[in-house]
């Protein structure tokens, strides 16, 4: 049966922003829909009133022809809606089963029953009798799957499915979605990588500050054109030249390991690697394989052995950043909000938070308020941060604006070594783009870079030298041009 | 019809307005209590802001009160600024009282210039000992600095309680539960004859001054507020966030201990049993209403006062429950931290244009 989901002139608005500004789409079964934006597009507010977890100001939802009162996600799943979210929502110590029977009605047996026909039919395998947190990210997406199949849906929603998967669980995924669609189901499928729009759906709704820019089909678009509807200008592509063959050794991390007594981090075994000038190393990986364990090793957050880290001929193991920095390294942490940069401060503040001693910032123990603001108003003006206030705290720039303000810190000092931890990461198009292209200059001026990134296509395009990190180990040091994603892919899940 | 609208970023001119709105909508609402208790509204409120202040000795008592309050509050920015959430500032003047106290107690048949400032420097140390406790169970064990603080005030009350019945009692003091006198040279000088003002005040706008300097010129004060936003932004720019969160609590319970020194050598002069009628407590909320900053705490620390020396007058003078005076105090933070809404959101009022 066909079935059809209208979406008529939808609107949400929050104090100081329109999230969905009169939005109606159409969508019926049989094919895949992309629903494409960057972050802070409205795609998510969109999902989230489909589900029934926001409820709109004005507009009205059809299935079928039938006007949907959507007024809490109970109400979505009664009438055949089901959402998969980017987070989980599984009770890690529960088992499997336990877990889907918890917002069933059906009887032990019978939903055992019926849970096998499923996995059977889609040649899913899990078991259903061990605990979720023994499961990968891949399995536990099924588990959700599952849980919304037992419904038998008219409607799946996914929302950004493949930011934790490997590249081999994502084409899994694909191939489930595109049996689903065959089967009748209606799928609505959340991302801003392009790509997978492309490998993936029939129909592409474009949306861009709320507002729905564009519907089309896939097969009259390319990466090009849909990028360019998502960021709205005309995007240039920037490549990077190889890098001169090697100028000299600058940093040697020799049998590095780190013990943490925290369970939930990773510890790192037998870490070996180097890096020459004007070079980029990336180091590839799913999260939560050592990289922050690696970063603030690398950064001084984490002390570790004299010896175990030479940089520029110094052992500087044993240094905290602030010492680090001395020697021209500089460091771009992942975590924008919480770690590199303090949300409730200043922008220039902020940028003091790179105390370099020759930058003197702080003489004699007093600020030296001046020469702070000076220097926070060349960054501004070097990295393109826009703003002209200085004063603002910087929780009032966008995460783009933010990530400029940040690299433009640690770069103005021209180290001959950044370390960055994704960089990226949550940035719209074309924040990235000038983060890439910020990255590629730094090269091209001999200095190096260590690039930690969940992101493959990242690695790709800036590395010259890829390494894999898996449950704390890194693989063998790979040229980037040897390397496919479906090689990093296979490592990154831990195969050799 | 009304709309709220998110503001692009704080309005400056709102963030000291709204303290002032708070003393507003905290009268207004006050008159209404005393209202609707059967009072005069505003000849109660004159009895509770006006008449207590209006001669010379109510003026000294009001700096009196005031002095304690601005003391801890001071010390207690550094705290909440750096998002350490001490609230056992009453725990750390007891201690602090307690020690310098017990200093000044064994001076008590000698005179000399030097008593005093030992006596000073006793209670500051009382104060830091004491605030080191959850400073330091909160960096090394990730203990809650709330609950331990708070857990600790009671504690050291009882403490003091068990010192003035017991072993600290006065030999000649008829088992009152209350210490001996102090001599002289163990006492803070008053300012003016007749009056109780004493040199107290001057530890306050030391106080105040010092912490203005801290706090916004050094790299120490800003390696404080870094540290005390996030442990690991401090990490990441390779300061010691640890120590700097200790150090906000010393600071925060040498003001503290200092304020309970006030209480004890000025013009009480023994310890007893209720060294202080919860400044600790209120000091919280002078700080906030003094938006954290060593000038607005001093207003602030006045306006709180007031509500201390009002309660009494307005009992005396109009049967009123002394603890209306609590209730003054709560309703500013309570309307403080109401208005501070203002601060995020402004309220549009949108014509219906057709």
């Amino acid at each position: 049966m066909n079935t059809n989901l209208k979406i008529s002139n939808v609107t949400k608005i929050y104090p100081g922003c329109v999230a969905n500004d009169n939005v109606s789409l159409e969508f019926n079964s049989g094919k895949i829909y992309a629903l494409l934006g960057e972050n802070g597009a409205g795609k998510s507010t969109l999902v989230k009133i489909l589900s029934g977890v926001i409820i709109p100001d004005e507009g009205k939802i059809y299935l079928n022809e039938n006007n949907l009162k959507l007024n809490s996600p109970l109400d979505a799943k009664k009438n055949d809606i089901g959402m998969v979210f980017q987070h989980f929502n599984l009770f890690e110590t529960l088992s499997v089963f336990e877990n889907l029977i918890i917002d069933s009605d059906e009887q032990r047996e019978s939903l055992r029953e019926k849970i096998d026909t499923i996995m059977k039919k889609y040649n899913f395998s899990i078991d259903l009798d061990i605990p979720v947190l023994n499961l990968s990210a891949g399995q536990k997406q099924k588990v959700e799957i599952i849980r919304c199949l037992i419904r038998n849906p008219k409607v799946l929603i996914m929302d950004e499915p493949t930011s934790v998967l490997t590249e081999q669980e994502t084409s899994e995924l694909f191939l489930s979605l595109k049996k689903f669609s065959e089967e009748g189901i209606l799928i609505i499928y959340i991302t801003h990588k392009l790509k997978e729009v492309m490998q993936l759906c029939d129909e592409v709704a474009v949306m861009r500050r709320g507002k729905l820019v564009s519907v089309s089909e896939i097969k009259n678009e390319n990466i090009e054109s849909l990028a360019n509807k998502m960021v709205g200008q005309n995007l240039k592509t920037i490549k990077k030249k190889k890098a001169k063959t090697s100028s000299g050794q600058l940093i040697k991390i020799s049998n590095l390991n780190f013990t943490s007594e925290d369970p939930f981090e990773t510890n790192l075994v037998d870490i070996n690697f180097s890096v020459n000038r004007g070079e980029c190393l990336g180091i590839a990986g799913i999260s939560g394989n050592g990289q922050s364990e690696l970063f603030q090793v690398l950064s001084g957050e984490i002390i570790s052995e004299k010896n175990s880290i030479e940089f520029n001929k110094n052992y500087i193991g044993d240094l905290n950043p602030q010492d680090r920095r001395e020697y021209l390294m500089a460091f771009s942490p992942e975590d924008r909000l919480e770690q590199a940069a303090i949300p409730q401060m200043k922008i220039f503040e902020n940028v003091a938070l790179n105390n370099f001693k020759s930058s003197n910032f702080f003489n004699n123990g007093l600020i030296n308020e001046n020469k702070i603001k000076e220097h926070s108003k060349k960054i501004i003006s070097d990295f393109n941060v826009n703003t002209d206030n200085i004063e603002l705290k910087s929780q009032f720039l966008s995460g783009g604006n933010l990530q400029k303000l940040i690299i433009g810190r640690e770069l103005i000092t021209s180290p001959d070594l950044l370390i960055c931890f994704n960089p990226t990461w949550g940035l719209d198009v074309g924040a990235i783009n000038y983060i890439h292209e910020t990255l590629i200059k730094i090269n091209e001026q001999n200095k190096s870079i260590i690039l930690i990134s969940t992101d493959t296509d990242e690695l790709l395009k800036l590395s010259d030298k890829i390494s894999v990190i898996h449950k704390g180990k890194l693989s063998k040091i790979m040229s980037a041009e040897e390397v496919t994603s479906e090689k990093l892919g296979i490592l990154m899940g831990g195969a050799n | 019809m009304i709309k709220i609208v998110k503001r692009d970023q704080p309005s400056r001119a709102i963030f000291f307005f709204t303290p002032v709105l708070a003393i507003f909508l905290t009268l207004v609402a006050g008159g209404l209590i005393f209202f609707v208790l059967g009072f005069k509204p505003f000849e109660a409120l004159k009895f509770f802001f006006i008449v207590p202040i209006a001669d010379k000795y109510g003026f000294s008592e009001l700096l009196l009160k005031a002095t304690p309050l601005c003391l801890i509050a001071i010390g207690l920015s550094f705290c909440f600024k750096s998002n350490n959430w001490n609230i056992g500032a009453e725990g750390q003047l007891t201690f602090g009282a307690i020690v310098s106290g017990g200093v000044a107690l064994l001076f008590y048949e000698q005179e000399g210039f030097y008593i005093l400032p030992i006596v000073i420097l006793a209670g500051a140390i009382g104060g830091m000992l004491y605030a080191s406790i959850p400073a330091i169970l909160k960096t090394y064990f990730n203990t809650n600095e709330i609950l331990v603080s708070l857990m600790l005030v009671y504690v050291s009350k009882l403490i003091l309680d068990y010192l003035v019945v017991g072993p600290w009692s006065n030999p000649e003091g008829f088992n009152f539960p209350e210490t001996r006198q102090f001599s002289n040279s163990a006492k803070l000088p008053l300012l003016f004859e007749g009056l109780r003002i004493h040199a107290g005040i001057f530890l306050a706008l030391a106080a105040a001054v010092i912490s203005w300097f801290v706090f916004y010129k050094t790299y120490l004060g800003f390696q404080m507020k870094v540290s005390g936003f996030s442990l690991k932004t401090a990490k990441y720019a390779g300061y010691k966030g640890k120590k700097m969160i200790i150090l906000v609590f010393l600071i925060s319970g040498a003001c503290a201990g200092l304020a309970g020194v006030g209480e004890i050598t000025g013009p009480i002069g023994q310890l007893h049993r209720e060294i202080s009628p919860d400044y600790g407590f209120t000091a919280i909320i002078v700080a906030f209403l003094g938006r954290l900053h060593p000038v607005g705490i001093i207003f602030a620390s006045l306006v709180v006062a007031i509500t201390y020396l009002g309660a009494e007058t307005a009992q005396i003078f109009m049967q009123i429950p002394k603890y209306t005076g609590q209730v003054f105090q709560g309703m500013i933070l309570f309307f403080l931290l109401a208005s501070d809404y203002l601060l995020f959101f402004k309220i549009k009022f949108i014509g219906s244009k057709k």
